[in-house]
């Protein structure tokens, strides 16, 4: 209640402005339903806010020649009058699409106004051949990681059915979107690899390249496995209470570093019962560790690695839960810095949970913000003074002025153009992420102000 | 031009008043054009003589329909003269239940103001007839952008109608801080009690920082006249109520006070100022 009051004084004053890392509900609905193949996304509101679908787009390797967006591009007119009958029109319009389903996601006007698109949806669903899926998510329900979580929820309402009969060790993967590295399938290929290799078969993905068939099967899976801290606990929780899902690697944080790569890994061997497999992939991986840095550490320029330099650096982690909260053991224990500034993007009561064990655990004592904004970041960045901060492009011009030398960026937005995807999750994630801090270490003596000095 | 509004409780008589006004505001001589910012477009049915006019909304659909935009309205499809010679106009807006009411008056009136339909027909005195009650931030929008300068809240002795009152000048305090709206003054339709509402309502205009205007008696005359869907002024000009009318017009046009109200901040306040006028 204080804090509340202080901030609310603060904004009165004028010292105070929220400038958002995320985006809105919408957008993370539309992340979430591009996911699915074979469908076609509907956006009921003014053609501004199908931008944020277009840049969703890009994050779920959508493909331009395969699905379709559509927005009823709502004018004064619609919010005026309400957007029913413009919708109605416009699904029917689609109804020639060669597609299984047509997701439609409402903007904020239409559903301040008041449109009732279940209602369309249903009254129409007998004259169009495919599934209409309505999914509220206005963008003032939230940030992105609501957006995710609401329509994964209605999704799942709509489409799963409840099938006693279990496939033997088989797993649902839920909300691998909902994470900050922006080539996040390369994670999601790891875990999918991991499985394989233990014999664990993936029933559904909620959402990646996922057919929609994959929904009526998903009460088959004997377990769920959520693949991010910031979103898709509610669709955890629906599957174990409503489908008989068991949730595992609950209250842990995910495989990113030896220690937590290690403890997720062993943690499935024994949920699944292949625990001599679970410790040969982890000695397999561990090993590939070793030798390729043993290898290539010293690179063919003469550049070393030479983690030395950054040993007991007091550091700042900027970044969602899902990288964020593993970072913290990695930090410590395999680059031996100190985490003395954690500021992360949401607030799920079990990410939060889960990073407090894990700081407990580790005998740390950072500052810790959650749901933050850029404003924050800086505020807290300027108190703590940390010497290296693992962020984003963002936190790049955040520091400026502030006296930080070294900035690791390993989260999303980043400079970096990837076109392979590169995973943090697993034994090769972890070479990713040395590679980030090398490159970003060697690229401090390349600042503006060094090419300008040395220049002129 | 003087831009007039009236506000209050939902059933209260606004329409009613602003028709009578209207028509008294048109026997001195000026031009007048009444504004019905209501989708239910009732206000202006006493001066059409008991029809309802089409609206500005559901013209300006039927233009985007043909793909063609506000600009392609013409006046004369919006702005109707009544055999009075009051220009009558009715926001519309959507159906109940849908869409957004407070959107679809701002809507309107931004469409009258760039067809210049206050320039055009050389206007002296609009009046805006706004709908119920400060519901939402849409039916604060005529305030808001300026359209209603001089806003007159009415009221009758009922205590609720006074609450309702008291509720909308707080948004009129809101929004009479960005520019030259302001409170004019308390107009009571009486409910019968008018030894009560004498009392009460000068001590409620004055803590609102206002003047007590008129009270119009509650008379089955104008009652009469709604049904035939007239004017009092008009139906019956040597009635009684028809001379409290004229000399209502003649005050709101001498009155040149508009101030930021100051609202009872407490509903308990406000019961126990309307308690102390009430018959031991």
């Amino acid at each position: 209640m204080a804090k509340r009051t202080e901030i609310l004084s603060q904004i009165l004053k004028g010292e105070k402005c929220f400038d958002p890392y995320l985006f809105c509900a919408l957008h993370g609905a539309a992340m979430t339903v591009l996911g699915v193949e074979n469908c076609a996304v509907l956006t009921h509101g003014p053609q501004g806010c199908a931008y944020l679908v277009d840049s969703a787009f890009a994050w779920q390797e959508a493909d331009w020649i395969e699905t379709e967006t559509l927005c009823t591009k709502l004018c004064e007119d619609e919010i005026v009058h309400g957007g029913e009958e413009l919708l109605a029109r416009t699904i029917l319009e689609a109804k020639e699409l060669n597609i299984q389903a047509l997701f439609v996601l409402t903007a904020c006007g239409p559903e301040v106004v008041g449109d009732d698109i279940v209602a369309v949806c249903q009254d129409l669903q007998s004259r169009i051949p495919f599934k209409l899926i309505p999914i509220e998510c206005a963008g003032y329900k939230g940030s992105q990681y609501d957006g995710i979580d609401i329509a994964l929820d209605t999704i799942l309402r709509k489409l799963s059915r409840n099938s006693r009969k279990k496939i033997p060790r088989s797993v649902c993967l839920i909300a691998p979107q909902a994470n900050a590295n922006p080539t996040w399938v390369g994670d999601l290929a790891w875990v999918k690899q991991t499985l394989s290799q233990m014999g664990i078969q993936v029933v559904a993905t909620l959402t990646y390249k996922t057919a929609l068939s994959d929904f009526d099967n998903i009460s088959k899976a004997e377990a769920s496995l959520l693949l991010s801290h910031d979103a898709g606990k509610k669709a955890a929780d629906y599957l174990s209470s409503q489908l008989g899902v068991e949730q595992i690697c609950q209250r842990m944080p995910l495989p990113i570093g030896m220690s937590n790569t290690e403890r997720w890994v062993l943690e499935l061997g024994k949920r699944f019962d292949v625990q001599g497999l679970a410790e040969k992939l982890v000695a397999e991986g561990e090993r590939m560790v070793a030798d390729t840095l043993r290898r290539k550490a010293w690179g063919v320029s003469g550049e070393s690695l030479d983690l030395r330099l950054l040993y007991r650096m007091p550091v700042a982690i900027i970044a969602d839960a899902t990288i964020g909260i593993p970072l913290v053991r990695f930090i410590f224990e395999d680059l031996e810095m100190t985490p003395e500034l954690i500021c992360l993007r949401s607030s799920q009561p079990h990410a939060m949970e889960t990073l407090e064990t894990e700081v407990e655990a580790l005998g740390l004592n950072p500052k810790i913000v959650y749901n933050t904004d850029v404003y924050e970041v800086r505020r807290s960045l300027d108190e703590i003074k940390p010497e290296t901060v693992f962020g984003s492009n963002v936190e790049r011009h955040a520091i400026e002025g502030l006296g930080i030398p070294l900035i690791f960026e390993v989260v999303n937005p980043m400079r970096q153009f990837r076109l392979v995807n590169r995973g943090y999750f697993g034994y090769g994630g972890i070479l990713n992420l040395l590679e980030l801090i090398e490159n970003d270490f060697n690229d401090k003596w390349r600042s503006k102000e060094r090419r300008y000095k040395a220049r002129w | 031009m003087r831009q007039i509004a009236m506000y209050g409780k939902g059933g209260i008589g606004k329409s009613t008043i602003a028709s009578n006004l209207s028509m008294a505001l048109k026997e001195m001589g000026l031009r007048v054009m009444q504004i019905g910012c209501d989708p239910k477009r009732d206000s202006s049915r006493a001066l059409a003589g008991g029809r309802l006019i089409p609206t500005v909304l559901e013209t300006f659909r039927e233009e985007l329909r043909i793909g063609k935009d506000k600009y392609a309205i013409s006046l004369k499809d919006i702005v109707f003269e009544a055999p009075s010679g009051i220009y009558c106009v009715e926001s519309g807006g959507p159906e109940p239940g849908i869409g957004c009411a407070g959107r679809g008056v701002l809507t309107a009136l931004q469409i009258l103001s760039d067809l210049k339909a206050f320039e055009t027909y050389g206007i002296d005195v609009a009046i805006y007839d706004v709908l119920g009650d400060v519901v939402c931030g849409g039916f604060a929008m005529p305030i808001r952008h300026g359209y209603a300068q001089e806003i007159y809240l009415i009221c009758s002795g009922g205590f609720m109608s006074i609450y309702a009152a008291n509720n909308i000048a707080k948004a009129i305090q809101r929004l009479a801080r960005r520019g030259d709206t302001g409170l004019s003054g308390i107009i009571c339709n009486s409910n019968g009690d008018e030894r009560l509402e004498r009392k009460v309502l000068p001590v409620f205009a004055q803590s609102l920082g206002t003047k007590f205007i008129e009270l119009i008696p509650r008379s089955p005359v104008i009652q009469a006249c709604e049904v035939e869907g007239k004017t009092v002024v008009e139906y019956s000009p040597n009635a009684e109520e028809a001379k409290i009318f004229r000399e209502l017009a003649q005050k709101v046009m001498e009155n040149n006070s508009s101030a930021i109200p100051t609202p009872v901040e407490e509903l308990s306040d406000l019961e126990a100022m309307y308690r102390e006028h009430l018959p031991r």
